[in-house]
């Protein structure tokens, strides 16, 4: 009965100790924001609408058609195409977004040595139709004049060094030069049990190839190679 | 009685689309009245397969899947895949990142058991709580916005560091916060744990025993309620957690209320480390040179990190080319799932949700 009575009174002064707390916020203002009059701050780093920046002392786009972003997208987003003058000088003659799948990573900014490309803070951009979604360089462009950015000499000097080792690394096809004498003693024993999930996935093994055969068109195959080889060369010449 | 009139059970689904399965999954209950007798989990709705994607993709590409692999602590994924690969590299990641790592991952800890604690208010039908665990989620978010630029899918930890140093601005609002988050919790702690409603639907319901932890690897703060002192940032130490003092809260009840007890104490725990690193940080770089195209050496590796809601585990294999052979995310979801069905024999279906709230249960973490 004791016990009754103290679980009773413990109870009652919990729900008022919880109506209490509640209570403190009686008097305060609300905190809603209305959304289309008022807005909210958004702060600088947001990842918001993909554009393309623009000089603006020249009027010509900071893109040089390195494609290193469009092999950075992790969602194939991005496909550019890049066409050569008669001084093998690079020209971008289109660059397609497609937002439909772009999941604003932010790879490829990341990637970008001459900021070109960019994640602005916008995020509204409502269409009706999905093909609206599909932008080209003319709309990325329009909407990245008015986007500030840093300087490109600033940005090259921070993602220098891991760009100029990746031809390097791509060419022979090896592994890390710091890892090479370890690679070489592992590979014997370890690859036993690489090879054994192997068998046991076969579905998911021949999944694969198509996976790939899809991915490869998006990539214009010819233009790949020449384009890595004059993409060094711009760097060079930036650097120079 | 119930043979005597040749009652019959009933089989009904509860989901894919009901608000209380976090996500959608679909339990199919067998019931005899309100009471359950069986409970079937039918997972597989939302399968992306991202861990095929992943063998598409190289292993820079890999850290924007791992956001979508399990939404509500992002960073947590983006550091076990980070940490797996790091291990298959022999990479060192500066201290600067590790410090920055520590302080990411812990808030999102602290936002993951706000969501769980307001979620599984509101699933029992207390609306104030959700509200209050929300406007702290809110500011952790925005730490999180300034930092990393998204509020839910963060891409922030990356392989050999993180992408960008904080704001210098990130540091008074970050303190600020952890200055005023004690008192939140007391004021969480006014609002339900001592109040009656609250003990009654929690106390002595899905009890999961030390044994069941066992049988079914439950992980994290689940098994942590239920007796078993398991954390795996104390117990096998990754990263620099180490050098950070705090304690393992463990309760020995096993049901909702001991889980819902346990998250609140490891919240306050979690507050202190984050405190802790944001005076130990040393100056630095944040992220050491990494190709987007790197190739790590032939082998394979798992490694883990102590998630929000158990262990998440990452098994990499390498066949030394740019893209990963084989990955494989263990998520601490999928075994409290399995659980489910043991512990809700014969409670009724009110218990289940709050049950299925308490496990803090995320499907996407289920069908990857």
């Amino acid at each position: 009965m004791v016990e009754l009575v103290k679980e009773f009174a413990s109870g009652i002064y919990n729900l008022i100790l919880g109506m209490f707390t509640t209570t403190k916020h009686l008097g305060r203002h609300a905190i809603t924001i209305q959304y289309p009059k008022e807005r909210w701050e958004i702060p600088e780093r947001s990842r918001g609408m993909v554009v393309l920046l623009t000089d603006l002392e020249t009027g010509k786009l900071n893109c040089t058609g390195c494609l290193l972003c469009m092999k950075a997208c992790p969602s194939a987003a991005i496909s550019i195409e890049v066409v050569k003058d008669e001084n093998k000088k690079r020209h971008v003659k289109s660059f397609d977004l497609n937002y439909n799948i772009c999941c604003f990573c932010g790879l490829c900014e990341e990637s970008c040595n001459f900021a070109a490309i960019k994640l602005a803070t916008k995020f509204e951009f409502p269409a009706w139709d999905k093909k609206d979604f599909q932008w080209d360089i003319a709309k990325l462009q329009e909407m990245g004049l008015d986007v500030p950015y840093e300087k490109p000499v600033k940005k090259k000097k921070a993602v220098k060094k891991p760009v100029v080792k990746k031809p390097a690394e791509d060419k022979p096809a090896e592994a890390k030069p710091e890892d090479k004498a370890e690679v070489k003693t592992e590979v014997k024993t370890e690859d036993k049990p690489a090879e054994a999930p192997k068998a046991e996935e076969k579905p998911a093994e021949e999944a694969k190839p198509e996976v790939t055969a899809e991915d490869k068109p998006a990539e214009p195959k010819p233009d790949e190679k020449p384009a890595d080889e004059s993409a060094d060369k711009d760097k060079k010449e930036g650097e120079g | 009685m119930a043979n005597k009139l040749h009652l019959e059970t009933m089989q009904i689904n509860m989901g894919p689309h009901h608000p209380s399965t976090h996500g959608v999954c679909r339990l199919i209950l067998t019931i005899d009245g309100e009471n359950i007798v069986e409970c079937v989990p039918d997972i597989g709705f939302l399968h992306r397969s991202i861990e095929k994607i992943c063998e598409n993709r190289t292993y820079a590409q890999c850290i924007p899947m791992m956001d979508r692999f399990e939404y509500v602590t992002s960073m947590m994924c983006n550091w076990g895949f980070a940490l797996a690969t790091e291990k298959l590299t022999d990479l060192v990641v500066p201290e600067r990142a590790e410090y920055l790592r520590v302080i990411m991952g812990e808030l999102n800890r602290i936002a993951s058991h706000l969501l769980c604690i307001g979620v599984t208010g509101l699933d029992l039908g207390a609306l104030t709580p959700f509200l209050y665990t929300f406007r702290e989620r809110e500011d952790i978010l925005d730490l999180f916005e300034m930092t990393c630029g998204q509020r839910l899918t963060y891409n922030y930890i990356r392989i050999g560091g993180v992408s960008r140093d904080i704001p210098p601005e990130f540091f008074p609002k970050c303190k600020e916060f952890l200055d005023k988050f004690g008192e939140k919790c007391d004021d969480y702690e006014k609002v339900l744990t001592e109040n009656p409603i609250w003990i009654a639907r929690n106390r002595n319901v899905g009890v999961i025993t030390e044994q069941m932890v066992y049988d079914y690897a439950v992980s994290g703060p689940s098994a942590r309620a239920s007796g078993v002192n398991f954390d795996i940032r104390k117990h096998d130490p990754y990263s620099i957690y180490d050098r950070f003092d705090f304690k393992v809260p463990v309760f020995y009840g096993g049901d909702c209320y001991d889980r819902y007890r346990a998250r609140m104490a490891e919240m306050r725990q979690s507050a202190s480390i984050v405190r802790q690193a944001l005076d130990q940080m040393p100056e630095g770089d944040v992220r050491c040179k990494v190709s987007p195209k790197f190739k790590p050496k032939v082998g394979e590796v798992y490694s883990r990190v102590e998630n929000s809601r158990g262990e998440m585990g990452f098994h990499i294999i390498s066949d030394g080319t740019v893209k990963p052979f084989r990955v494989r995310a263990r998520g601490g979801s999928y075994n409290h799932l399995l659980v489910t069905p043991e512990i809700v024999r014969g409670l009724k279906i009110a218990d289940l949700v709050a049950i299925f709230a308490s496990l803090d249960i995320i499907m996407p973490e289920i069908d990857r």
